[in-house]
Order: C-alpha cells, then sequence, then structure tokens
C-alpha cells in the first residue's frame, strides 16, 4: 500500500479541523469576522458560519473585493478571515493583498484551501502550487503551512495573536498525526523532530509526515535521517536550519507547492547565505499539477516518501564526494 | 443647506491652496499627478473643511468619517488638504517623493490622517465597503465613508465588484465620488475605454447617483449634505463630479500629457503665477524657487 494515501484514516481532514478551530476562535475573540466567495462549504469555513451567522460575511464570487472588505474590516477594528481557494487568493487577488493588506500590515489572516496535489481532481486551475512563493515575497506577511490538524490550530491561534497579515494553508486531505492537542506554534521556530546525523529532512504542511517515512525508509539502509519541521515559512527558523545541517551537512526539503521561490527556496537562500551544503529540494517541478488521483499525483511528481529517500542519498553522496576531495 | 457667505470664502481660499501646494508639492518633489489633484481641488476643500467629521487632534477618534483616496496618484492634493486641515506641517508637503518623505501614492503607516495605503486602481471602494461595514456593526450611526475614484479607474472590475457588494448589504453609510474629469493617463475615457452611460451603470447596480459640476462649491456641498442626512435610504450614493482635468493651469486642462508629469522650477513658477491670476489672489511664484532648481540639478539624470 502506499505510504501516503491515508484514505483509511479516522482522523478529520484538516479542512475539518479549520472549520472546527475558526469556531474556537470566535468563541473568544468576538471581533473575529469570517468572509467567503462562495465556496463555505468546501473550505468548511462554513462552520463559523454556522455557529454565529451574525460574524459571516458572504460577498459572492469576487475575491478581489473579498480582499478588499477584508482590508476595511480590519481598519474599522476586527480580525478578518477571508476564505476562498488559495488559487483565488493569491493569484486573482494578489495586488489586493498585497497593496491593501501586506503594505498598511493590516491585521487580516487569510486561509488559503485547496493547496498543492489534494484538491479532488479539480486539476491545473486549481492545484496552487505558487502560493508560497508569491506570499513569501510579499513584506510584512507572515506564512505557515501546517504538518497535522493539532498543528493547525496552533498556527490559527498564533496567527490571532500576531498583530498582522498572515498566510496559512490548509491541505484537502487527511495526514497523519504528528503534535499534541495542545502543540504551540511559534513564528520562526521550527520542530526536529526525529534527530539523525547523515542527513537533515526539512518538511512544511503536509510534506514532514512524508518526510517522517522517508526516515524509516532511510532508517533500514541504515542512513540516519534527522527530520525538522518548518511550518513557519516566513519567518523561517534559520538557527536551526543551519545547525542542523552542521550536524549533517547535507539536506533535502519537501512541499507540497513549487520548489520555484516557495519553501525549498527558502532553506536554500538560508543555507547559501549562511552554510552553503549540498541539498535537494522534492516539490513541483515548474509544472502545472493535473487532474488526477492523489497518490498517482504523488507519484508523477516525484514527492513520495521514496523519492525523498533517493534524494537524501543523492545529497549523501555529494556529500562524501566533497569530504574526498 | 447653503453656505454661509464667510464659508464659501474659506472653502473657495482653500480649494486655491489645496492647487497651489499640489502644483508646489509636484514640482519640489519632481514627481506626481498634476492633473487630477488639480480636479478635485474643491471636492477636498468640501470634505476637508465643511463635511467630514474629522479631528485632526484625535486622528484615530473611532467615530470620524473616512476618507478612501482609491485614486492614490491624487496624493498630492490630499496631503495639502491634510497638512492645511492641520494633520502635520507644511512643510512636509515639501518631503514628497524624497527617501523618508510622503509616499509618492499614500501609506497610511507613513502619513497621519490618511485611512487606507493604495496606488494600483480599482481597490479603495471594496476597503470603504470594508469600513462601511465594520462602523455599522460598531453602530456608528452618523460615521460615512467616502471614497474617491477616478473615471478611468472605473475601467477596472473590482470597482464593479464593490459596488455591487455595497448595494448588496443596503451601505447607506457609503458615499462614492466620482472625479469625472474625462482624461486618464493617455487620452480622453471615450477613445480609450467608454465609461458611458455612467450614471445608468450606477443605478443598475443598485445605487442611488448624483451628477454636479465639480467645481461649484455650493452645488458640492448641497449634494454631500442631501448625502449625509436626506438620502440615506438602504442604497450607497455615488456623487458624479463632473470636472476638468488640470483646473486652473490652462495648458493642463483637459491635457492627458499632464497627467503625471512634474513641472521643472521655472514651469511650475508660470503655473503658480497663473493659477493666481485666475482665481483672482495676489501674483505669487514658486516659493521654493531656488531650491527647486539646486535640487533638480543635484538629481539631474535620474
Amino acid at each position: 500500500m502506499p505510504a501516503s494515501n491515508h484514505g483509511g484514516s479516522t482522523l478529520p481532514e484538516m479542512r475539518d479541523a479549520f472549520g472546527k478551530t475558526l469556531v474556537e476562535l470566535g468563541r473568544d475573540h468576538l471581533n473575529m469576522i469570517v468572509l467567503d466567495a462562495d465556496l463555505h462549504t468546501s473550505s468548511k469555513a462554513g462552520m463559523f458560519k454556522k455557529a454565529y451567522p451574525d460574524r459571516f460575511i458572504q460577498v459572492g464570487i469576487a475575491e478581489q473585493n473579498l480582499f478588499g472588505i477584508a482590508a476595511g474590516l480590519a481598519l474599522t477594528g476586527f480580525i478578518p478571515f477571508p476564505s476562498t481557494f488559495a488559487v483565488f487568493a493569491t493569484r486573482r487577488a494578489l495586488d489586493q493583498i498585497a497593496i491593501s493588506i501586506a503594505y498598511p500590515r493590516l491585521n487580516v489572516k487569510i486561509p488559503g484551501s485547496y493547496v498543492g496535489i489534494p484538491t479532488s481532481r479539480a486539476g491545473a486551475s486549481h492545484n496552487c502550487i505558487e502560493d508560497l512563493a508569491v506570499m513569501r515575497v510579499l513584506p510584512n506577511m507572515y506564512v505557515a503551512d501546517a504538518g497535522d490538524n493539532n498543528d493547525l490550530a496552533a498556527i490559527m491561534r498564533a496567527a490571532v495573536e500576531h498583530e498582522g497579515p498572515v498566510y496559512f494553508r490548509i491541505t484537502r486531505y487527511t495526514l497523519p498525526e504528528i503534535f499534541p492537542a495542545n502543540h504551540q506554534f511559534k513564528w520562526g521556530k521550527g520542530e526536529r523532530l526525529r534527530t539523525g546525523s547523515d542527513v537533515t529532512l526539512f518538511g512544511t504542511g503536509m510534506m514532514t509526515a512524508q518526510c517522517l517515512e522517508a526516515a524509516d525508509l532511510l532508517q533500514a539502509d541504515n542512513i540516519s535521517a534527522e527530520v525538522v519541521h518548518l511550518a513557519s515559512i516566513k519567518p523561517i527558523d534559520r538557527q536551526l536550519i543551519v545547525e542542523s545541517v552542521m550536524h549533517t551537512g547535507c539536506a533535502v526539503t519537501a512541499e507540497n507547492a513549487s520548489i520555484n521561490g516557495g519553501f525549498g527556496a527558502a532553506v536554500a537562500e538560508v543555507l547559501g547565505e549562511e552554510y552553503p551544503a549540498p541539498l535537494r529540494r522534492i516539490g513541483v517541478r515548474d509544472r502545472w499539477v493535473d487532474s488526477g488521483g492523489i497518490n498517482d499525483l504523488l507519484t508523477e511528481h516525484g514527492m513520495q516518501p521514496s523519492d525523498i529517500a533517493l534524494a537524501a542519498k543523492a545529497v549523501l553522496q555529494r556529500r562524501e564526494q566533497r569530504v574526498i576531495r | 443647506m447653503r453656505l454661509s457667505p464667510d464659508k464659501f470664502n474659506e472653502l473657495e481660499l482653500r480649494a486655491y491652496q489645496i492647487r497651489r501646494l499640489s502644483v508646489e508639492m509636484i514640482a519640489f518633489g519632481m514627481w506626481g499627478h498634476i492633473g487630477g489633484s488639480l480636479s478635485m481641488a474643491e471636492l477636498l476643500a468640501v470634505l476637508y473643511f465643511h463635511q467630514l467629521h474629522i479631528d485632526p487632534q484625535n486622528p484615530q477618534w473611532a467615530e470620524r468619517d473616512r476618507l478612501v483616496l482609491s485614486k492614490a496618484h491624487g496624493s498630492p492634493a490630499l496631503y495639502a488638504a491634510l497638512a492645511l486641515r492641520g494633520y502635520f506641517p507644511i512643510d512636509d508637503l515639501y518631503t514628497y517623493c524624497d527617501l523618508h518623505g510622503l509616499e509618492g501614492h499614500t501609506d497610511m503607516t507613513k502619513t497621519v490622517g490618511l485611512e487606507t495605503s493604495g496606488g494600483p486602481l480599482g481597490m479603495g471602494l471594496s476597503v470603504a465597503v470594508g469600513m462601511a461595514l465594520g462602523l455599522r456593526r460598531h453602530e456608528h450611526a452618523a460615521t460615512r465613508v467616502y471614497c474617491i475614484l477616478g473615471d478611468g479607474e472605473t475601467n477596472e472590475g473590482n470597482v464593479w465588484e464593490a459596488a455591487m457588494a455595497a448595494a448588496h448589504y443596503h451601505l447607506d453609510n457609503l458615499i462614492a465620488i466620482v472625479d469625472y474629469n474625462k482624461v486618464m493617463a493617455k487620452g480622453f475615457t471615450w477613445d480609450l475605454m467608454s465609461i458611458e452611460p455612467f450614471v445608468e451603470k450606477w443605478r443598475a447596480f443598485g445605487w442611488d447617483v448624483v451628477e454636479v459640476d465639480g467645481h461649484d462649491l455650493e452645488a458640492i456641498n448641497h449634494a454631500l449634505h442631501q448625502a449625509r442626512w436626506v438620502l440615506p435610504r438602504g442604497k450607497p450614493l455615488v456623487l458624479i463630479a463632473h470636472t476638468v482635468k488640470g483646473m486652473g493651469i490652462h495648458e493642463a486642462e483637459f491635457n492627458y500629457k499632464w497627467h503625471t508629469h512634474a513641472p521643472d522650477a521655472k514651469t511650475a513658477d508660470r503655473f503658480l503665477r497663473e493659477l493666481a491670476r485666475r482665481y483672482g489672489k495676489p501674483e505669487e511664484g514658486f516659493s521654493r524657487m531656488q531650491a527647486s532648481i539646486e535640487k533638480e540639478s543635484f538629481y539631474a539624470g535620474e
């Protein structure tokens, strides 16, 4: 059975955790408003609508307006969560997010739903692979991709506590549980999930679970892999990245997004500046992600645990060659 | 409600000062949009010196009226109005477009009195809709949100998304004002992209529409008074202000070539003298003539 197919899991899908956490946060934060552009039953923002109908604003299929209205609500003291699919947020409304929200550093929390590979066969137009790159480049914007449902809830709590714009991803998938229910997330802080000495696997979002499985595969070949989860992509934990690679000497990154400009690029920037080391990036490689089964797509794009393990062996080999020279 | 003679004279003077200062800061800043600044001088004079419920001593007053300048390239006129109203010293206007000075477009984090940041056209009305929704939730019933748009700006689809939402949510605390100066960056509206029938468009989107001569202080004030106190009845209102781009300087009037173009010091001096004559004021040239010439030569070639 393919290791990444969690179809038999009894855990809730991440979008259900999103809806549930919105409701929980809304209980304590009476100035929280959820906005939607005709997708609330898909994104599960509808759970908030059901709990607090008077704090739910429907704007219709108009994403540019969605983010402008969110900016206006933030300017009058509310904490808006303008919710839509990640493609529509970060492509259609990028200018509004950039200039109406990020530039004046408004307190808007942007959930990006349906990210990367798992979008239920919707195809290239709906598989958001560029959001990490485009959100990361906006000054003032914080960016996070949760590793599991408890991580997502922690990110959402931290998003509300942080005064300023935040973009966070919700994977339309059921991820294995990595973190405890009372998990704490801190901006700019990563988590060493497994210690190892031969290679570091840096994961974000759903790919951290794949890294953990890859570490098991590598273990079977007597390769000791360290697994570091970096949910906070911006700010990123520079110290932990460098510390880990100083110890292992080589690294693989894995993200449910394009490797161009995204998470792998962020790690590469840190290593390039602070501690150059052999590095491979796992993720979508400058291609559109067409319709398909989730597991088929992960295989097609070389994003399975076995692909991560192969990449780990490749960087290890390069590290060894360097030592010999 | 007619303006008292004193108020009328004051607003006329303010419009004149907004024009002068816009020209001065664009010339000294060596960048900016003269045409779209001069076309809304009367609109800003009536708003900032009569209609807006604001307190420069308490710029964050929760129940203040909000003004969103969606056509943010008109920033010189807005900065001039804010300075004249006492938000910051007039001298600050001469930092326009300099590093750490007043931003070319609008940056609310840099300048007190600005309610939003902007630049790209088409976005402001959505933000104003969000503010109007937010203020209604706070039950600030007397507070109004004003949003000034350019005519060419209404080519942007985002404007009509916002217009649809404003009507859907019955935002009668929202007043849009279109500075309908007929000229865009590179030509006339009817050549580049027709916006007519304009009144019908807004009506079809569910708005009340009032048309005025955008340089007639009495007409603007009457319309804004109506919009604020008489007409709120479950619909947003748009004031279509027919204006002249570059109003007050013959060469810039109705002329797209003065959409984005900073006059050099000597041209600014000529423009300012012309403004004085046109508005029956004592002739006065560019107040920073020498400094401006020096600045021009320092930055020559940039």
